[in-house]
């Protein structure tokens, strides 16, 4: 199949969030290719699972000085605390019919290039049921999707050198664990690609599109000014209110 | 006071059933980071759980999931009724 590969375009967390919403509804209406997109972000921000309370993920006093962008997921699962370099995101929006319709199966098929990938680094990664990607020293990532009309979105964030200190100040899994011992198990929880490869960032990511190039006829190409245009107008509109992101 | 049930699925998602328990199960609010398709059946599924008894018993609680037209994903209807009874105080 063939596979349009976007890497490039920095967006705002509330954009590419919104992104995700235009480009499964493109896809869907025939109107947009099959596509992988490469993320690159502009801020720290918390990128929360569709059906999460705010109030139970996020360390509210700190994210408010700060000012990290909380935003909603159109799709499930936990929330991921995301810095711009030290996070790998990525987006398939791919046909129904290409994908497996048993959702586990799903996973570990539109997972499969990636752990490829990383072991061809000689990161010991596997897929881990139903939607992590895991080291033996713990969570290097994890996936979430949306089958909307005749679309799948499947995106899935990995840390390359998560600043992990950071992530346990913005989150709550570190608010109450004020022993030093549950902070260092929650450090051990996340995994970080970088701390068992040589391969900088960028080298991973190349890694990544010689693994989908294995799978799918990659074509470059770049998102349209006006699938960019409608995101901007959906995040206006949603994905930066408090409506939308603190619903829940 | 509203009151909250957590089930941690093993190996798997967190499901927090928040309700009112008074003669009746109300106000029902499903969180967690589960996935759920389509994404507007959360509001089913509270709405299945919401009216019963407070004495309700699990079956009935897994019947009414049940009937809700909706993919769940990494959870199942006995995890929910389960988060569900454990917020009844």
């Amino acid at each position: 199949m063939r596979l349009r590969v976007v890497d490039a375009g920095t967006y705002s967390e509330p954009v590419q969030q919104a992104l995700e919403r235009v480009l499964t509804d493109r896809l869907a209406a025939g109107e947009m290719e099959p596509t992988l997109r490469f993320w690159y972000r502009d801020a720290p921000a918390v990128a929360l699972g569709r059906f999460q309370a705010y109030a139970d993920e996020v360390a509210t006093d700190y994210v408010a000085d700060t000012g990290v962008d909380v935003v909603r997921r159109v799709t499930g699962g936990g929330a991921m605390y995301v810095e711009p370099g030290s996070v790998i995101t990525y987006s398939l929006y791919l046909p129904r019919a290409a994908v497996d319709d048993d959702v586990a199966a799903s996973y570990a098929s539109l997972d499969a290039w990636t752990v490829d990938a990383l072991r061809s680094l000689g990161v010991d990664a596997s897929h881990e049921p139903l939607n992590d990607i895991a080291h033996p020293s713990g969570k290097l990532g994890g996936a979430a999707q949306l089958r909307s009309g005749d679309a799948v979105l499947h995106h899935t964030t990995l840390s390359y050198d998560l600043d992990v200190a950071a992530m346990l100040r913005t989150l709550r899994i570190g608010e109450e664990k004020v022993s030093d011992k549950a902070i260092a198990s929650a450090e051990k929880r996340v995994a970080r690609i970088g701390d068992h490869t040589a391969a900088d960032r960028d080298s991973v990511i190349d890694a990544m599109r010689d693994a989908a190039g294995d799978r799918f006829d990659l074509v470059d190409g770049t998102l349209s000014d006006d699938a960019v245009a409608a995101a901007r107008d959906l995040a206006a509109e949603r994905f930066e209110t408090d409506a939308w992101n603190r619903q829940l | 006071m509203p009151a909250t049930g957590t089930v941690k699925v093993p190996d798997g998602k967190l499901i927090e059933v928040t309700l009112e328990a008074t003669d009746r199960i109300e106000d029902v609010r499903l969180t967690g980071d589960f996935f759920l398709e389509p994404p507007s059946a959360r509001a089913d599924l509270e709405a299945a759980i919401a009216g019963h008894p407070t004495d309700v018993d699990r079956e009935t609680l897994v019947e009414a999931i049940d009937g809700v037209d909706a993919r769940l994903i990494g959870f199942d209807a006995d995890h929910l009724a389960a988060a569900t009874l454990e917020a009844i105080p």
